[in-house]
This record gives structure tokens, C-alpha cells and sequence, in this order.
């Protein structure tokens, strides 16, 4: 087994939104545009960004959630069947590309015709057989059955506690409810499991057949942390799991997920926008900006030596809780750019300090620098 | 620094159906001129709550302001009449909110809401009103100020609408100016574009600022003055230094071990996860606070006099005030302890009767 648990490859996903509101015309809200990540085995990845900035949307196209509309994810990713996949799959965007380009001749040959004919069984047929080759490890072509055995393996911390347990359950139903249909424990095992889960994140065994209504935030979130464990998952991705809690309440629930981690060998996707909540919690940390990744690196690393503009001015705009520290708040300029129709070239070059001619045109890949730090852009500050 | 605003003994409760609710039980504090003023407390601690008493907000029923004074330049506003307060809100004292959205009216222009309070508070034309709004709209910094005005609070991002509540509030340049949680809803960046506009604009008006906050990272950016708040009364209130560098109430202690700071080592020395040091327990219920200190169920310096009564708040130096019996032994005299003792001092007079009577 190799030691990547997970590989995200060109995620996309767009939204429809009426161009008006008396419009029947549709937009496309590109909320995830091209994602790519990769955790290892044991390791939190933070995802960081404004609101908007589409962490939540990445987090839960993990779990088809939400159905993805193009990209891979790969669960024990294999080297061989990832990289055969990403060959075939930039193959279909070369003939897609061509197919959008005659499509949009207005006056078409018969050749052009027969071209457009052509492609289209092609990339039909690249399709097929690239899903084909993916689909052991693939989450998105994976079929029910496949799907289903690896489902339980991914599983995820929901922000809103009060939303999100079903107030017609009791504790021992919500949290037995995942291992009773895959019959991972039955009967009395299964009481002893809830009763072992419930003990893990710090609540009373009595809790078990109490209904959600009578617990209080925190210990909701602990609820939904013992629900996701209770499969015993490799990857727990956590959508902003303290940000409605209180701050005493939050430290609470940080230091239950650091020792379950421990305990439960787990590998976490941290979504939060607290960036020192994120700091605290992660290994790695990818910040997000309109759909786009466009910082990774390691999370003390990225904090002590921010590389991309954005990154540098979203960390000068945090307020740091110590009156030693200087404190002057540098926020970027202006309001984040609406996501259906975002700015040309690299996306955050209207509130860039750093911009020059070349950011406005072309939209700049992640690269890696000697640092270790994989941004996205042409013209990073300080070298 | 002269005093602008002196709170004496508020007590806000709120009578629901077979029970009270102590939301503000007992605050004293002060607001110097061209001070800011943090309030800092988790939910549920009486931290907004004390600031609608101040501007006599609170919904009655169920709410009722039960005892206190609140005295604005000497005079108390919780004696004012109705019309006479009218003259105070907006005018002298004003307010922004935590939520942009709900707290500007989505049927009227943003220039209209700003131009309502100069018409009311200096006698403007509808006219002057409207250009001194695109002035203020400007002045927040609003791009094009003079089309904003006509704009609806839909049209606006939250960060422009909080920059549109802040007009509002500045509009008649308020002596005191409370913000309630004004930065909570949006995101850091705005949240900074937010901090450092109402810190240009105190530094240019002067005006003093109650800054009421559960995230003590802002309150190091941004107040002069700290106060610690915990089921309904007041723990600790210092400096904002002190707070951060000498903190003595254990809850405040644990406030501070609760945040990651930024850019902190995260690893002990041997390579293991540094755990914060998390408050135990959760706040006590609204409707039945324990007898003695409200912090004792949760506290890990708990006495056993902490039980029985109440600590008061104390100086323990100059401009240091903490509630705890690590620091003093003097009990904050509820009626509770009040009626205890009576009962205690009738308990030993019977005693002494008693046992009077069988010398005899």
C-alpha cells in the first residue's frame, strides 16, 4: 500500500443560477474549478478561504455529496491506473477542446459535420474506457456496489449541529444507524460499539437514549463526531466543525479530534475559514480562492512565509490575540468577485498589489518552489 | 479621562412562562471619553443584553430592566420618558449590529435610513440629509457615494452594509457608539476592512466605542479595555494588556488557553500534539445558576467557599477588578446571601434562645 490515502484530480463542479431573476436564462456558478489534492495516510489537510471561495463544495464532492462534474477521486490511489487515467482524460479535453471550436463556427462544412460526429463518439468512447480503468479506486466511476463497500471508508463532520442529527432519532440510532446497514455490528455488539463511541468522544452512557433536542451544541458535535466513527472510516472530512460553537466549547471539541486522530488512525480534511483554528489542526493547508487552489503548503511553514499575494494579505487581515503583536490589519482591497462571472487570467489579480500585465491574460498553474510551497502565480513577492 | 457613561448595578431579567431568566445580573462598569471599551463573553454570558439595557432595547415583556442606573454624562437613562430617550438613540448614543441584513430595512434606501436619523436629530431638509448621507457614505468608504445612496441594502454586500450601519451610527457623531458583534458575520478580510475603518473614524471623531466580542483575537487589535463577562455578571476588567499578559480569573485564564494563536508551536518538545487547554463542562442553565460562584462547576481552582457564596468584584491594583476568592475573600451580597445570612443569624439566635432557656 502506498502511503497517499487520497488523490483529487481536476474537480470541477458548477452550479446553475438564473441570470436574473425574471430570466429563464442559466449561469454557470463554477463554485470548484480544477481542484487538485493530496493527503497522506494520518495527515489533516486544512482548507482555508472566504466564504464562497467553494472549500465546502470541494468537501463534499469527496463524498458525492454533491455529484462532481468532471475530475477523479481516488481513494488508495494506484501510481499506475492514476497516471494511464490522467493521459486519457487530457486526450478527451484536447478532443473536447476541438469539438467546442468547430461547434462555435457559425456556418459549418459537411466535413465539419462529420468531424463534429466523429469527436463526439470519441470522446464517448475515451470516456468509457477511462472511467473503465478508473473505477476500482475511482470514487466518481465507481459502480453502486463498489461505491457502496467504499463509502463507509470516507465520512464527514457536518457545521451545523443542530441541522444536522435528526430530531425523531435517538443518540443510539443516529450513531448505530451506518454500522447496522452494512451489519458491521449487530444486536448487543452493536449496543457495546455505541457505548464504546460514546465513551471515545466524552459522553455519558445515558446519553445513548436521549434525543438530540436535549444536548447542547457541544455536545451535538460530539454526537456527529461518534456517528462518523462509528464505521470506522480511513478519511473524516469536517465542513467547519467549531465555527458555531463557543470558544471554550470549540477547544474542547480540537482537542477531542486531535485524540481521536490518534486513537482512530484518522486522516482528516479540516475545512474551516479560523485560520488559527486551521493552523492549529493541520499538517498541510491549501487556501482557496474562487474556486481555485491556489496555495499548498505546510501549515507552520505557509504561516511563517506566506508566498502567494492572496495568502500574504488573507493572514495580515487575521487578528492575532496578543497585544505584543503588532496587529495592523492589511486586508486586500475590495469584495470577493462574483463566481459566475469571475475576473480573466488569474482570478485575484483585481485586488492584487503584485499584478502585472501578464496576470489579467493567462490563468497561472500550480507550481512548486524550492520551499516546498505549490502556489499559483506568475510574479509571487519576496523572490 | 472623564467618565461618559457609568453602569450601576444593571439587572435585566427576562420572565418567561414559571420561571426567570438572569441575563444581566448585577454589571458595574465605566466608558471614558474617547475610550474603546471591550466586552468580551461567550453566548448566552448577558454581553448584548447589557447593551440593549443601556439603550433600552430590551423587548418588554419578557424582558424588564429590575434595578440599576445608567448615567450618560450624569443624567440616568433609565428615567428618561420615552420621548425624552427617543432624543438619546442616534443622537448621543448609537448602535450597530451584528447582522447587516436584518437590522437595515430591505424596503427603504440606504441614503434614506442614514437621512432619517439626521432629519430627526438635526432638523436637516430631506434634501441636505441626502447629500450629507452620500458625504458619510463616502466617508466609510464607499465607492461612488452619490449612486449608493440610492441603493437597496439587497444590492449591497455584507461588508458594504456593515459599512451602511456605521454611516447610520456615525451619521449624528454619537458620544458612544456600541457595536455589537459588528464583524462576526463576514469574513476576515472584510472584517478587517471593518476594524480599521471604525478605528480611522475613532480617531478622528473621538467618539468612545463599546466593542462587544466573543473573539479576544479582535479585542487585541482593537480595544483600549477589557471586561470579561460570564453567565450575566462581569468576572475581570483591566487593561487590554493585562488581560492578555496577567489574566487572574480562571475562566479568563481559560479563554485564553481555549484560542489557537497564530504562528504558536503546535508540538511539545517530544514530538506529540500540544492540546489546548479547553474549559471542562459547558455554561451553566440561564434558569437555576449555582448558589455560590457561577464559574465553579467548570473551574479547576475551585474552593469549597466558592460553593456557598458569591465572590465580589474587587480591585486587586490599579484599574484591575476581578470577581474570584483567590484575590479576596470579600462576598458579593445577593439577596440569596442576604437571606442565608438572616436565616443563619435567626438560626443562631434561636439557638441562643434555646439553649437560654434550658440554663434556666
Amino acid at each position: 500500500m502506498n502511503d497517499t490515502l487520497l488523490k483529487v484530480v481536476g474537480l470541477r463542479k458548477s452550479f446553475p443560477v438564473k441570470a436574473s431573476a425574471f430570466s429563464s436564462k442559466t449561469l454557470g456558478l463554477k463554485a470548484v474549478d480544477g481542484v487538485n489534492l493530496e493527503l497522506k495516510r494520518g495527515e489533516t489537510l486544512g482548507l482555508v478561504g472566504e466564504s464562497g471561495c467553494g472549500k465546502t463544495t470541494v468537501g463534499r464532492c469527496l463524498l458525492r455529496l454533491y455529484e462532481p462534474d468532471t475530475g477523479r477521486v481516488y481513494l488508495d490511489p494506484d501510481d499506475q491506473i492514476v497516471s494511464e487515467v490522467f493521459e486519457m482524460d487530457a486526450e478527451r479535453e484536447a478532443l473536447n477542446g476541438e469539438l467546442q471550436e468547430l461547434d462555435a463556427q457559425p456556418t459549418k462544412t459537411q466535413a465539419d459535420k462529420a468531424r463534429i460526429k466523429s469527436l463526439k463518439r470519441d470522446i464517448s468512447a475515451n470516456r468509457a474506457q477511462a472511467d473503465e480503468r478508473a473505477k476500482t479506486t475511482d470514487l466518481l466511476s465507481m459502480d453502486r456496489k463498489l461505491l457502496k463497500a467504499n463509502r463507509r471508508r470516507v465520512q464527514m463532520v457536518f457545521q451545523d449541529p443542530w441541522a444536522s442529527l435528526n430530531p425523531h432519532m435517538v443518540v443510539k440510532d443516529i450513531i448505530g444507524e451506518g454500522p447496522k446497514e452494512y451489519g458491521t455490528h449487530v444486536g448487543q455488539d452493536l449496543d457495546r460499539w455505541v457505548m464504546e463511541l460514546l465513551e471515545k468522544v466524552g459522553l455519558p452512557p445515558q446519553a445513548a437514549n436521549r434525543y438530540p433536542h436535549e444536548f447542547s451544541g457541544g455536545q451535538r458535535q460530539r454526537i456527529g463526531i461518534a456517528r462518523a466513527l462509528a464505521l470506522t472510516p480511513s478519511l473524516i472530512v469536517c465542513d467547519e466543525p467549531v465555527s458555531a460553537l463557543d470558544v471554550s466549547i470549540q477547544a474542547q471539541i480540537l482537542n477531542l479530534l486531535i485524540s481521536l486522530q490518534d486513537d482512530f488512525n484518522l486522516t482528516f480534511v479540516f475545512i474551516a475559514h479560523d485560520l488559527s483554528v486551521v493552523q492549529y489542526i493541520s499538517d498541510r493547508v491549501a487556501v482557496m480562492y474562487l474556486g481555485k487552489v491556489v496555495e499548498t503548503a505546510p501549515a507552520q511553514q505557509l504561516y511563517a512565509n506566506p508566498r502567494h499575494p492572496y495568502t500574504i494579505s488573507l493572514l495580515s487581515a487575521v487578528p492575532v490575540a496578543d497585544p505584543d503583536h503588532p496587529n495592523e490589519l492589511r486586508p486586500p482591497e475590495g469584495d470577493v468577485p462574483s463566481p459566475v462571472n469571475p475576473p480573466s487570467g488569474c482570478t485575484f489579480h483585481p485586488r492584487c498589489s503584485y499584478k502585472t500585465d501578464v496576470c489579467t491574460q493567462i490563468v497561472p498553474a500550480l507550481e512548486k518552489d524550492q520551499d516546498g510551497h505549490v502556489i499559483a502565480c506568475h510574479n509571487p513577492p519576496n523572490g | 479621562m472623564s467618565k461618559l457613561l457609568e453602569v450601576k448595578g444593571l439587572k435585566t431579567h427576562f420572565h418567561m412562562h414559571g420561571y426567570t431568566v438572569r441575563a444581566v445580573d448585577g454589571v458595574d462598569f465605566d466608558l471614558n471619553s474617547g475610550e474603546t471599551l471591550g466586552i468580551v463573553g461567550e453566548s448566552g454570558c448577558g454581553k448584548s443584553q447589557t447593551s440593549m439595557s443601556i439603550m433600552r432595547l430590551v423587548p418588554d415583556p419578557p424582558g424588564k430592566i429590575e434595578a440599576g442606573e445608567v448615567l450618560f454624562k450624569g443624567t440616568d437613562l433609565l428615567k428618561l420618558s420615552d420621548v425624552e430617550m427617543r432624543k438619546v438613540r442616534g443622537n448621543n448614543v448609537s448602535m450597530i449590529f451584528q447582522e447587516p441584513m436584518t437590522s437595515l430595512n430591505p424596503v427603504y434606501s440606504v441614503g434614506y435610513q442614514i437621512s432619517e436619523v439626521l432629519m430627526l436629530h438635526r432638523d436637516m431638509t430631506k434634501e441636505e440629509a441626502m447629500k450629507e448621507s452620500a458625504r458619510l457614505l463616502g466617508l466609510v468608504g464607499m465607492s461612488d457615494p452619490e449612486e449608493r445612496v440610492n441603493e437597496y441594502p439587497f444590492q449591497l454586500s455584507g461588508g458594504l452594509r456593515q459599512r451602511a450601519m456605521i454611516a447610520i451610527a456615525m451619521a449624528c457623531e454619537p458620544d458612544i457608539m456600541i457595536a455589537d458583534e459588528p464583524t462576526t458575520a463576514l469574513d476576515v478580510t472584510i472584517q478587517a476592512q471593518i476594524l480599521k475603518l471604525m478605528s480611522d473614524l475613532k480617531a478622528r471623531t473621538g467618539t468612545s466605542i463599546m466593542f462587544i466580542t466573543h473573539d479576544l483575537a479582535v479585542i487585541a487589535s482593537f480595544a483600549d479595555r477589557v471586561m470579561v463577562m460570564y453567565a450575566g455578571v462581569v468576572v475581570e476588567q483591566s487593561s487590554m494588556r493585562d488581560i492578555f499578559k496577567k489574566p487572574l480569573h480562571p475562566y479568563t485564564q481559560g479563554l485564553l488557553g481555549s484560542i489557537p494563536v497564530l504562528g504558536e508551536v503546535k508540538r511539545n518538545t517530544d514530538g506529540s500534539r500540544r492540546l489546548l487547554n479547553a474549559i471542562a463542562g459547558s455554561l451553566p442553565d440561564h434558569r437555576n445558576f449555582p448558589k455560590g460562584c457561577r464559574f465553579a462547576p467548570r473551574c479547576n481552582k475551585v474552593m469549597s467557599k466558592c460553593w456557598e457564596a458569591e465572590p465580589a468584584l474587587v480591585h486587586t491594583e490599579e484599574g484591575h477588578q476581578v470577581r474570584c476568592f483567590l484575590y479576596n475573600d470579600d462576598v458579593q451580597e445577593t439577596p440569596a446571601y442576604q437571606e442565608a445570612k438572616a436565616a443563619q443569624g435567626l438560626l443562631r439566635r434561636k439557638r441562643r434562645a434555646s439553649a437560654a432557656g434550658e440554663t434556666r
